[in-house]
C-alpha cells in the first residue's frame, strides 16, 4: 500500500514537473504574443486589454496555474492562425496520426521480437550475425533518407510509382493501405535495427538463466523453451520497451512522417505551429503529450506489480 | 636520516584505486583483435581527418559558392555535380563533415559530462540519510526530461529561444545526459561500497575529491561508450531537426543537403540525396562498430551478450 502511494505521489511530481518545464518554455519565456495578435499599430489602451486577455499582467505563479487549468480542463484556447479551438483541433488530427502510425509501430515491434528470437536462439550461427549486422546497418541509416528512399522507389516514376507521392486521402480501406503504406514501411524500416537489437539481448539474458537450463535438460523442445519460458519471463523488459518508445517512435515519428508526406495529423499541426509559432497550439501539444506519458508510465507500473510479484 | 612516513590506506595497495588496471589493458588487447569495431575505428579516423582539413582551411571552403549551372551532372570541375542553386555538391558534401563533427563532439562530450557529474551524485546520495535528496530531485529531474517527448522539446527550446542558433545543441545536451546519467548512477552506487572508496573516506578525503579521483575514473568505460553513442545520436538528430528548420543556420550540414535533395528528387535529381546519404551512412555505421566494440571489450556485462 505504502508503495503504491509512493507510487502516486512520484507520478504527481512528475506531472508537475513536465508541465512546469514546457510551461516555462513556453509561456513564460515564450515570444511576446500581443502584436502577433492585434497588428503593429495598437493604442495602449488595446495593448493593455490584450495583455490582460493573456494573463501578462498576471504574477508568474498564477499563470503558471492558468495553464494546469487549461490542461486539466482540456480548455485550450483557440489557435492563432486559424482561430479554431485547439481540443477541436486535436480531436480531428489524433485518428489520423494513430491510423497513421500504429500498423508500423506494431508490425516493427513484432519483426523486432521475432527476429531478435531467432538471433538469440541461434547465438553465433550465421544467422545471428546476419540479422545482428543488418541491425547494426539499420540503426545506421537516418530516418529521413529511409524516407526519402523509399519515396522515390515505391512512389514516383523512378522507381515501382505504384503509391500516391503524398498526401491523405481516405475514403475507403484501398485508399488508406495506399496512403499509409510507404510511411509504415519507413517506420518499420527505421525502428526494426534498435528493436531486434534490444530484443535479442533481452532474449539472450533470459535464455543464459538457470530455469531454462533445467528445462533443457528435462527435454523440453526449442520452441517451448522460446515460448514457454523465454518469451513469458522477457514481458516485462519488452513491454517496457514498446511504452518507452511511444514519445519518441509515434510522436516524433509523426512530427517527421507527416510533415514529410502532406499528412494532416498532429505531427503536422505542431510542425506548423512551430514555424508560424502559434503558441496555444504548442503549449498544449507539448503538456498534453508529456502528461499521458506520465500517466502511462504510472499505470504501467501498477500493472506489473499486478503481473510480476518480483517487481512488488 | 629519511623521515619513516606511515603508509596511508592508499599506499599500501596503489591497485584499490586503479582497480581495473590490468583489466584494461585485456580491453585494449580484446579491441585490437575486434575486426569490425577496427573497421569502425577506421572509418571514423578518416572521417575525423577529413573534418580537420576542412577546419584548417584544406577542403571543402567553396561549399557557399554558387558559380555552377542548375543540376551539372559529374565533371572535372564539380566532382558531384552541382545542386538546385549551382552549389558544387561534393564541397558541401566534404564541408558538412566538420559540421556534424562540431556538432556531435559539442553534444556528445557536455553530455556526458553533464550525465557523470549529475549521475555521480546521485549514486553517491543514494540512500545517505539527510541527503537523499540529491538523489531523488536528479531522478525526478530525469524523469521529467524523459517524459518530454524529444522533438517537441526541441521545437520548445527552439521556440522559446527564437532563432538562436544553439537552441539545438542546447535541447540535445539537456535531454542526452539522462542515459548516462542513469548508467552512472548505478555504477557508483555499486563502487561506492567497495573498499577503496571506504578507505578514502576513513582517511577522511572531502567528498569532491572522492567523487573525481576515485570513483568517477572507475566508470570511464561506460563515459567511453556512452560519449559514442551520444555522437552517434547528436548526429541523426541533426539531420531530422535540420529537415524540419530547427537545425544548423547559415552553414550546411548533411541535413541540410537532405532537406534540399527533398525538392530534387521528385525531380530525378539524386545526386545531392546520395552524396549526403552515403557520407553520413558511413560515419554512423564507423561510429556504431565503434561503440559496439567498445562496449564488447570495456563493458561485457552491460554489452549486447
Amino acid at each position: 500500500m505504502r508503495t503504491i502511494l509512493q507510487q502516486i505521489i512520484r507520478g504527481l511530481l512528475l506531472i508537475l514537473g513536465v508541465t512546469f518545464v514546457s510551461f516555462l518554455l513556453m509561456v513564460w519565456f515564450g515570444p511576446d504574443q500581443t502584436y502577433t495578435l492585434i497588428g503593429k499599430n495598437a493604442t495602449a489602451d488595446q495593448i493593455a486589454e490584450v495583455h490582460h486577455q493573456l494573463g501578462y499582467d498576471r504574477p508568474f505563479s498564477q499563470r503558471y496555474l492558468d495553464y494546469l487549468g487549461e490542461l486539466f480542463t482540456l480548455d485550450l484556447g483557440t489557435s492563432n492562425s486559424s482561430g479554431e479551438q485547439v481540443s477541436s483541433i486535436l480531436k480531428r488530427t489524433l485518428p489520423v496520426s494513430l491510423a497513421l502510425m500504429l500498423p508500423g509501430f506494431i508490425i516493427g515491434n513484432l519483426l523486432g521480437v521475432v527476429l531478435g528470437m531467432i538471433a538469440a536462439f541461434r547465438k553465433g550461427t550465421w544467422s545471428d550475425r546476419l540479422i545482428t549486422g543488418l541491425s547494426v546497418s539499420g540503426m545506421s541509416i537516418s530516418f529521413l533518407i529511409i524516407i526519402i528512399a523509399l519515396q522515390v522507389l515505391l512512389s514516383t516514376p523512378y522507381g515501382l510509382n505504384l503509391f500516391p507521392v503524398r498526401g491523405w486521402h481516405v475514403e475507403d480501406l484501398s485508399s488508406y493501405l495506399a496512403y499509409v503504406t510507404v510511411p509504415t514501411l519507413s517506420l518499420i524500416m527505421v525502428t526494426l535495427g534498435y528493436n531486434t537489437r534490444f530484443y535479442r539481448a533481452v532474449f539472450v539474458a533470459e535464455s543464459s538463466r538457470e530455469h531454462i537450463l533445467t528445462a533443457r535438460a528435462f527435454g523440453a523442445s526449442p520452441a517451448t523453451l522460446m515460448w514457454r519460458h523465454v518469451l513469458k519471463n522477457s514481458l516485462v523488459p519488452v513491454t517496457t520497451r514498446i511504452l518507452f518508445s511511444i514519445p519518441l517512435v509515434v510522436i516524433s515519428g509523426s512530427l517527421l512522417i507527416e510533415t514529410y508526406f502532406g499528412i494532416p495529423g498532429i505531427g503536422k499541426v505542431s510542425f506548423d505551429a512551430i514555424t508560424s509559432g502559434d503558441q496555444p497550439i504548442l503549449k498544449a501539444v507539448v503538456g498534453l503529450t508529456a502528461v499521458s506519458f506520465v500517466l502511462v508510465q504510472i499505470v504501467a507500473d501498477f500493472i506489473y506489480r499486478l503481473v510480476d510479484p518480483r517487481i512488488a | 636520516m629519511k623521515t619513516l612516513r606511515a603508509p596511508t590506506l592508499l599506499t599500501v595497495n596503489p591497485s584499490y584505486a586503479f582497480e581495473p588496471g590490468p583489466a584494461r589493458g585485456r580491453a585494449w588487447s580484446k579491441l585490437r583483435q575486434d575486426k569490425a569495431g577496427l573497421l569502425g575505428l577506421a572509418i571514423v579516423t578518416v572521417f575525423l581527418l577529413l573534418s580537420l582539413s576542412v577546419l584548417f582551411g584544406w577542403l571543402g571552403q567553396d561549399w557557399s559558392v554558387a558559380e555552377g549551372g542548375r543540376w551539372e551532372p559529374a565533371s572535372v570541375n564539380h566532382w558531384l555535380g552541382t545542386n538546385m542553386l549551382g552549389q558544387d555538391i561534393f564541397q558541401r558534401a566534404v564541408f558538412s563533415t566538420r559540421t556534424a563533427f562540431e556538432i556531435g563532439l559539442l553534444v556528445s562530450l557536455l553530455s556526458t559530462l553533464l550525465g557523470a557529474l549529475l549521475g555521480a551524485l546521485a549514486g553517491w546520495y543514494h540512500g545517505k540519510p539527510g541527503r537523499s535528496w540529491v538523489d531523488g530531485s536528479i531522478l525526478w529531474l530525469m524523469g521529467v526530461l524523459d517524459s518530454i517527448p524529444f522533438y517537441l522539446f526541441v521545437a520548445a527550446v527552439a521556440y522559446a529561444l527564437q532563432g538562436w542558433p544553439w537552441a539545438m545543441h542546447l535541447a540535445m545536451i539537456a535531454t542526452f545526459w539522462t542515459t548516462t546519467g542513469r548508467l552512472i548512477r548505478a555504477e557508483v552506487m555499486r563502487i561506492k561500497s567497495r573498499e577503496f572508496v571506504l578507505s578514502a573516506r576513513a582517511i577522511g578525503l572531502p567528498v569532491p575529491l572522492i567523487l573525481f579521483r576515485h570513483v568517477l575514473p572507475n566508470t570511464s568505460h561506460i563515459l567511453l561508450v556512452q560519449a559514442t553513442i551520444a555522437f552517434v545520436a547528436a548526429i541523426k538528430t541533426e539531420v531530422i531537426l535540420s529537415f524540419l528548420g530547427l537545425g544548423v543556420r547559415d552553414s550546411v550540414s548533411w541535413g541540410l543537403m537532405l532537406a534540399e535533395s527533398t525538392q530534387e528528387v521528385l525531380a530525378g535529381h539524386f545526386h545531392n540525396f546520395l552524396a549526403a546519404s552515403l557520407m553520413l551512412f558511413l560515419l554512423l555505421l564507423g561510429f556504431n562498430l565503434l561503440a559496439d566494440a567498445l562496449q564488447d571489450a570495456f563493458d561485457p556485462r552491460q554489452a549486447s551478450l
